[in-house]
């Protein structure tokens, strides 16, 4: 069973064979879970999130035609389901404006602390973590689903250029502070 | 050769460019310390980036969905044995009351001794609904109706709520 490919599953589960729907939740909870724990910080709320996800999935399973991949259908479902979480707790509208304002806030926290010391691994990961919702998804969805850039866009309901721009943005700031701790590392 | 901005280095890295392109930021990476410094920066983040394993969820995280599933499609198939309930029950009474009438009907043309046998059940069908459905017993029967009617969509608004609620925990 774990060998079938999506298609195969989701037609099983069509049918009426519900457990073979386990299969696509242990397919995808891990990367899901990580996407959204890097979109709300939190881990209970990302575990909430992503079996609300799972349900809403399988309650729409019977619309889902095959004419995207599941991945990219179901990772549209975590985007927006993560967008409406975050706007019960703070207005939609302030999570796009911070997005720029965050990495500046990032940059200057991260320089500004003693995380000159630390391990590159690490200091990238913990920064991460703390990206603006919407470069989160998209470094999670470009690096850990290894969703094409246009994949992305048709999920997040963006242009490929903007895509290319979160994601090179969100790189730059990890590159410049990789950079800098080196800089620092040096003269120390 | 044109300046090598990061917009052109995340470019290379992601090999978007053309070879022209690949070649002229290849050359100039070799050519510049500094290029290359941001350049290999780059490039351990893009590693590092690939390299990072998911976090898990709880160990019986696709236990709980799928009983959340199971939960739900019984709690469907109740709803469903309900509104069938209540639907036979409606479908019931109106039985009854048409096997009432007919009753009534076949009584009260055994009792008249007419000869003209469809003229009188025509009359008597019709006296029969006219004074079924007369102003009198119609406001009594739709009450009747309206009453079952309420009872039932409460019930059924109840089961929902309730139904709902156990799903979302």
């Amino acid at each position: 069973m774990k060998n079938l490919t999506d298609v195969e599953i989701i037609e099983s589960v069509k049918k009426g064979n519900q457990a073979d729907y386990a299969v696509l939740i242990d397919r995808y909870k891990n990367k899901a879970f990580t996407m959204l724990k890097r979109m709300l910080k939190n881990d209970f709320d990302a575990e909430e999130v992503l079996m609300d996800c799972f349900l809403k999935a399988y309650n729409s399973i019977n619309t889902f035609k095959f004419e995207s991949k599941f991945s990219t259908w179901f990772y549209r479902i975590v985007y927006n389901t993560a967008l409406t979480k975050l706007s019960s707790t703070k207005r939609k509208i302030e999570i796009e404006m911070s997005s720029i304002d965050d990495l500046h806030y990032l940059e200057s926290k991260y320089l500004a602390d003693d995380f000159i010391k630390a391990d590159n691994s690490l200091l990238i990961k913990k920064i991460v973590n703390e990206l603006p919702p919407k470069n989160a998804a998209v470094i999670s969805m470009f690096y850990l689903e290894e969703l094409s850039t246009e994949e992305i866009s048709d999920v997040l309901q963006i242009s490929v250029t903007n895509v290319k721009v979160i994601l090179h943005r969100s790189r730059n700031l990890l590159r410049e502070l990789i950079e800098k701790k080196n800089l620092a590392q040096e003269i120390l | 050769m044109k300046n090598i901005n990061d917009e052109l280095l995340n470019k290379y890295l992601d090999e978007e460019l053309n070879r022209e392109e690949m070649n002229q930021v290849k050359t100039a990476i070799e050519n510049s310390p500094e290029l290359k410094k941001k350049y290999e920066a780059l490039l351990s983040v893009n590693t590092f980036l690939k390299s990072v394993e998911s976090d898990l969820p709880s160990a019986d995280f696709t236990k709980k969905v799928m009983g959340k599933i199971k939960t739900r499609k019984a709690s469907e198939l109740q709803q469903k044995y309900f509104l069938f309930t209540i639907l036979s029950l409606l479908g019931l009474i109106v039985c009854g009351i048409t096997v009432y009438v007919f009753y009534e009907i076949i009584i009260s043309i055994q009792a008249s001794e007419s000869s003209d046998l469809v003229s009188n059940y025509s009359n008597t069908i019709g006296d029969y609904f006219s004074s079924f459905f007369g102003k009198k017993n119609l406001s009594i029967f739709g009450s009747v109706l309206s009453f079952i009617m309420l009872v039932s969509g409460y019930f059924l608004y109840d089961y929902q709520k309730h139904s709902k609620k156990s799903f979302g925990h």
